[in-house]
Formats: structure tokens, sequence, C-alpha cells
């Protein structure tokens, strides 16, 4: 069974993220290859909460994901997993429709919405 | 102001854009009719929030996206408090809608909108202020926050937090930073609770948050 580190060990590898962290929804982490979560993890937690309100209030039906585009290009997404959180920091120089794509496979293994994989929240245990 | 986001408009998968004014609200918008202004509003509160957290943890911060199934939403600043939000089609150019939101912050910026334009907002329409309400001759404002309103304020930041999370610190410095420029004084402190519960949304939580301070405001 995968882990929440062998899951952000895989996303890390990913080509064109620079690091990630994984967090449950009420802010614990779980797995990180980036030095300072914090400055990521509190803005998570806002962001799923925020993206939630907003596609309730216009009524849309799920939020794929977030992201914060930077004038460094580094930008960083928030993709809702489940009852987890998943941050990417992107390299500069990357190809970001590929990178998504790489990284749209890897949820779809652990999530059990918007896929055809059925696996449980424990995936992360 | 309309003609700006008008020329959003013409870009292939955009449905249309909003400008939102977090003290005014909404001031234009030229999305189908089948998102409502008082729902549009709300959105763009949602996005000036979650664009000024992101500005907390990223001081280069250019543009927001939400990407949903069936639609995009993209959020720029434009000014302090105005934003510009957009809501595309899955399929639309994030490029050639990027630059277009670089000229058009341009010619908001220099264009001279926040005076006459942007003075009315949803265009012609003069809000029901404008309407009844004389001009008021310039009051003088108490905008020092004494040490025990302080003490108090603060009190009621932690309270909020055990009601909206990590979500309290934000909100509460926004509300209070408003009300404190229309007078830091005691006997305005319901304006303040009231805008607090508008913000919590929820009138079961907005009623606990009430009992959590009661004390403190007793004390006070």
């Amino acid at each position: 069974m995968a882990t929440a580190k062998d899951f952000v060990a895989r996303i890390n590898r990913v080509d064109g993220v620079a690091g990630c962290l994984l967090i449950k929804d009420d802010g614990v982490l779980l797995g990180q290859t980036l030095e300072d979560p914090e400055v990521y993890s509190t803005l998570m937690l806002i962001s799923g909460g925020q993206a939630d309100d907003i596609m309730h209030k216009i009524g849309f039906s799920y939020c794929r994901h977030l992201s914060f585009s930077r004038l460094n290009n580094r930008h960083f997404y928030v993709f809702p997993i489940n009852n987890y959180l998943l941050g990417i920091v992107q390299r500069s120089d990357c190809y970001i429709p590929d990178m998504l794509d790489a990284v749209y496979r890897l949820i779809g293994r652990v999530s059990t919405k918007r896929t055809d994989v059925d696996v449980s929240n424990d995936e992360f245990s | 102001m309309m003609h700006l986001i008008d020329e959003l408009k013409v870009i292939p998968g955009v449905v249309g854009a909003c400008i939102f004014d977090t003290r005014e609200g909404l001031r234009v918008t030229n999305l189908p009719v089948i998102f409502k202004p008082e729902r549009l509003s709300v959105v763009g509160k949602h996005l000036a929030k979650l664009y000024a957290a992101g500005r907390m943890s990223f001081s280069d911060l250019t543009d927001l996206t939400l990407t949903y199934d069936e639609s995009v939403i993209i959020a720029r600043e434009l000014e302090k408090n105005t934003l510009i939000f957009a809501i595309c089609d899955p399929s639309f150019n994030h490029n050639l809608l990027s630059m277009s939101f670089n000229l058009l912050q341009e010619e908001f910026k220099s264009g001279g909108f926040s005076s006459a334009e942007a003075a009315s907002p949803m265009e012609d329409q003069p809000s029901p202020t404008q309407q009844q309400e004389p001009v008021k001759p310039p009051e003088t404002v108490n905008k020092s926050v004494s040490p025990e309103l302080k003490q108090l304020m603060e009190e009621m930041k932690s309270a909020l937090a055990k009601i909206l999370g990590p979500m309290a610190e934000f909100v509460f410095d926004e509300v209070a930073e408003e009300w404190v420029e229309d007078g830091a004084d005691f006997s305005r402190m319901e304006s303040l609770i009231g805008q607090l519960e508008q913000e919590i949304g929820d009138e079961k939580k907005a009623e606990e948050y009430k009992q959590l301070i009661a004390p403190f405001l007793k004390n006070y």
C-alpha cells in the first residue's frame, strides 16, 4: 500500500516539479520535499476552503486545482484530493501541460473522486 | 469601465468578466445573466480573500487561477482593493488572457477609472446610497485604537479562530481595518460584530461566536 511519503516522493519525481507537500484537510503535514512547508500549508488550507465556497456559490461540480502564478514563474499549485491537499511548486522552466498531466495521472491512482481507480482515503496510511 | 471587460470577451473561451471592489462590491460585469450579480459579489469576496492570502505567501503573485470541471476562473488585482476576474471555458488560451490582463491593468492604472467611471457601481446605475443620502461634511473620525480596545479586539480575533480556523486572522484584520477607518469607538462595536457575522456567513456559527465574545464585551 502506498504511503503518503511514497506518494510525495513519486510526485516530486515528475518532470517540472521543484517540490511538493501533502497535508490533511485539518492541516496535519503528511509528507514534504520543500524546505519551508509551513509557508505553503496555511495557504493550502485557506485555498481549499475558498475554492469549495466558490464552487458551491456558482454551481460548479469539482475543483481540479488552484494555481498561484508568480513573476518568477515558480507557480504554486494546490490539488484537492478527497480529504487531502497536495501542494506543488513548479520549476520555472517546466512545460506546464505535461507536468499537470503527469500529476493528474498520479492523483487518479489514489483519489476516490474523478477517477476510475477506486482506492480508499486510507491509501495515505 | 464596461469596454475594458468587453475586450476580454472577444478572446475565444472567455465567457465574461467582472470588476470587483472589496469595499463597494461588484462594479461591472458582462457575464451572462445566469451568473447573478449577488452571487458574483460573493465570489468576488472569496477571490479577494484568496488573492490576499496568496499575496501574503508570494509577494510577486500575479494571477490566481481556479480550475473547475466546467470552467476556469482567473483573477488579477488591478489595484489595491480592486480585482478583475474572468470565467472561461476549460479550453481558453491562458497566455492570451494573461496578456490582455496586463494591458487592461495598465489601462486601468493610467485611465483614471478610479474617479469618474468607477464611482458608479454597475455602470450607470446610481447606488441607493447616492440616491438617498446628501453629501455630508467631513467629520473628525477617531482612528486610534486604545490599548483596552486593542486587547478586546485581540480576544475577539482569537474567538473567531475557533469558528473560522486559519482564515480567522485574515478575515478579522480585514474587517477590523475598515471598522477602525470609520472610527475606533466601542460605541460602534455592534457594527464590527455585524460585519464579522456576515463574514462567518452561518447563523448558527455567528451565534456561537457572539456567545464566545460576550464575556470579553462584558468585561470591557
